[in-house]
């Protein structure tokens, strides 16, 4: 019993991993422009199917088809605020931009559809099948490596962040967007690639994605409703809370697995509503957004 | 189209021989989605001096500024900055030939330190090596801020976070500083020392329009006063002229306030 307790506990800090490889760029996206991109889940399912391309078409490797799938996420992500959201403003600009956001998922998803249909597809590689045995536990590479690449994209943001003057200008933005333009940041420079990124980097979640689930042109449903819990339980607009929050999360329904596949999904909103009863602003959110 | 500046005769409503203009609005005609605020607004900023605008809320005062700093684009009229028209120009590009505007509500970026903010004043120069050797003059200028320059902006007080405002806004050393109501939220006390500031900043040789709320003590810090009222200026001229205009010490000067 106790070893099934640790195993769970093990995978569920890896498929967290997983998870914050897709919640990063909701949260950084949500952080500096303010809005809720609902298409994050539809985009996951997205980055996935062009993995499946590159490695069904070409036989290239998941991994090394990330330079290729992360490239072309980040220009679909740049071409989306710049012909939908970059035109909303004003006070209804943040429920124009669930609505505008929910059309570019229904969009999105009507294309996957005519193209692959309704049959679930898997990404497929060696090391996807492969596991290996560290003192008693069963860590599948897949995994591992997801796990690993979660850490260096998450390090990469903070990098960006707080280490560039580009990252500066986004800081500035988040924190205030008039005093920004007025020391000559071009903000919407800034949201068009702040969105640009918090979109490519759901090229890697949805490789991870793809590679661990079945998945089909309507995963994305769940997919958005899960993100949107871990980001608000991490705090929303904080990057190292959509960690922390995809780790907690994954790994107490993997726990709950053990006794109720059934319950698993209820505890993990569950766990939601009682951690903003106790923390309204989430695990790392205070009252400003901020990026921490 | 007017004439260039410093060719120009004497604004009406101004008194004996000008300095010349740094700034020159001609029948500006500006406002937000609800209709215009500004209706023809003329007025000019001596080079060298503090141009005072006062007036009842809603006058247009805080608009007047937005348009000329970008934020907001103007329906008609002109805004030249030493000749050169700045309507319908880019917060980004009217930076760039020197207008920097310090706004109302409290600006700085709270979660980055005093040293980041500052720099960041500079974010337009793209220079490193310029970046430091302003924010070292500026340092000079206010050595006060030099002991707070490793805090978070937003631990700061009210009075202090108005001080490193303006040093972020020294940082592009501007043609013309615009300040929107510096005293806005202050204590008296600590009113004193901002105002010290801004004649601080003044005796470099910066050029200042001022909006001010607290119209007594604004003027009496200006060279020249503005009075605005429903989006049109009701009266310009020196600041001693106006602050002594018995109609408008009346109207919108209020008896009541004390002599600070």
């Amino acid at each position: 019993m106790a070893r099934q307790i640790y195993q769970a506990i093990v995978d569920g800090i890896l498929v967290g991993g997983v998870y914050a490889l897709m919640a990063v760029g909701l949260t950084l996206i949500f952080g500096v422009l303010d809005i809720i991109n609902i298409a994050q889940g539809v985009l996951v399912i997205l980055g996935a199917y062009l993995s499946y391309e590159l490695s069904v078409r070409i036989h290239l490797d998941l991994f090394l088809g990330l330079l290729v799938t992360v490239t072309a996420m980040f220009v679909i992500g740049v071409v989306i605020q710049w012909a939908f959201i970059r035109r909303l403003r004003g006070r209804e600009r943040t429920s124009m931009t669930l609505l505008v956001t929910y059309a570019v998922a229904l969009i999105i998803e009507g294309v996957l559809y005519e193209i692959y249909g309704p049959n679930p597809k898997q990404l497929n590689a060696s090391y996807v099948q492969s596991s290996v045995h560290v003192l008693g536990f069963y860590l599948s590479y897949i995994y591992l490596y997801g796990f690993v690449l979660a850490l260096a994209l998450v390090v990469a943001i903070y990098a960006l962040l707080y280490r560039t003057r580009f990252g500066r200008s986004v800081r500035a933005t988040m924190q205030d967007e008039t005093a920004a333009r007025l020391i000559g940041i071009d903000v919407n420079r800034v949201a068009a690639v702040t969105f640009g990124v918090g979109v490519a980097v759901t090229a890697a979640g949805g490789m991870m994605f793809g590679a661990t689930n079945a998945f089909n042109p309507n995963s994305g449903y769940d997919l958005i409703s899960r993100l949107l819990a871990i980001i608000i339980l991490g705090g929303l607009g904080s990057i190292g809370g959509a960690l922390v929050a995809s780790v907690f999360m994954l790994t107490l329904e993997s726990l709950v697995t053990i006794w109720s596949p059934e319950w698993a999904i209820v505890v993990f909103y569950a766990a939601l509503v009682v951690v903003l009863v106790i923390r309204p602003a989430g695990f790392f959110g205070r009252q400003p957004v901020r990026a921490q | 189209m007017t004439t260039p500046a410093g060719q120009g005769r004497a604004p009406e409503g101004g008194a004996g021989t000008q300095p010349r203009s740094v700034l020159r609005i001609t029948d500006l005609v500006a406002g937000y989605g609800g209709g215009d605020v500004l209706r023809e607004v003329s007025l000019q900023v001596p080079e060298g001096g503090i141009t005072c605008v006062v007036g009842p809320n809603g006058a247009g005062k805080s608009t007047l500024l937005a348009a000329v700093s970008g934020l907001l684009r103007p329906r008609l009229g002109s805004i030249e900055l030493d000749g050169q028209d700045l309507a319908g120009l880019s917060p980004r590009q009217v930076l760039r030939l020197g207008v920097v505007q310090v706004p109302q509500n409290h600006s700085l970026f709270r979660d980055m330190t005093v040293r980041e903010n500052i720099e960041l004043g500079g974010y337009i120069l793209a220079d490193r090596a310029l970046t430091a050797r302003r924010a070292a003059a500026v340092f000079d200028l206010f050595p006060d801020i030099a002991g707070w320059a490793g805090k978070k902006a937003g631990s700061l007080s009210g009075g202090q976070q108005r001080l490193v405002e303006f040093a972020r806004a020294l940082m592009l050393e501007p043609r013309l500083l615009l300040l929107d109501e510096p005293s806005m939220g202050l204590a008296p006390k600590i009113l004193r020392t901002v105002f010290d500031a801004v004649r601080q900043m003044n005796a470099t040789g910066t050029t200042i329009l001022l909006v001010e709320q607290n119209a007594r003590a604004g003027l009496r810090l200006s060279s020249h006063g503005v009075v605005m009222e429903s989006g049109r200026v009701r009266l310009s001229g020196t600041g001693r002229e106006v602050l002594e205009n018995p109609e408008i010490g009346a109207l919108y000067l209020g008896g009541a306030v004390s002599a600070g």
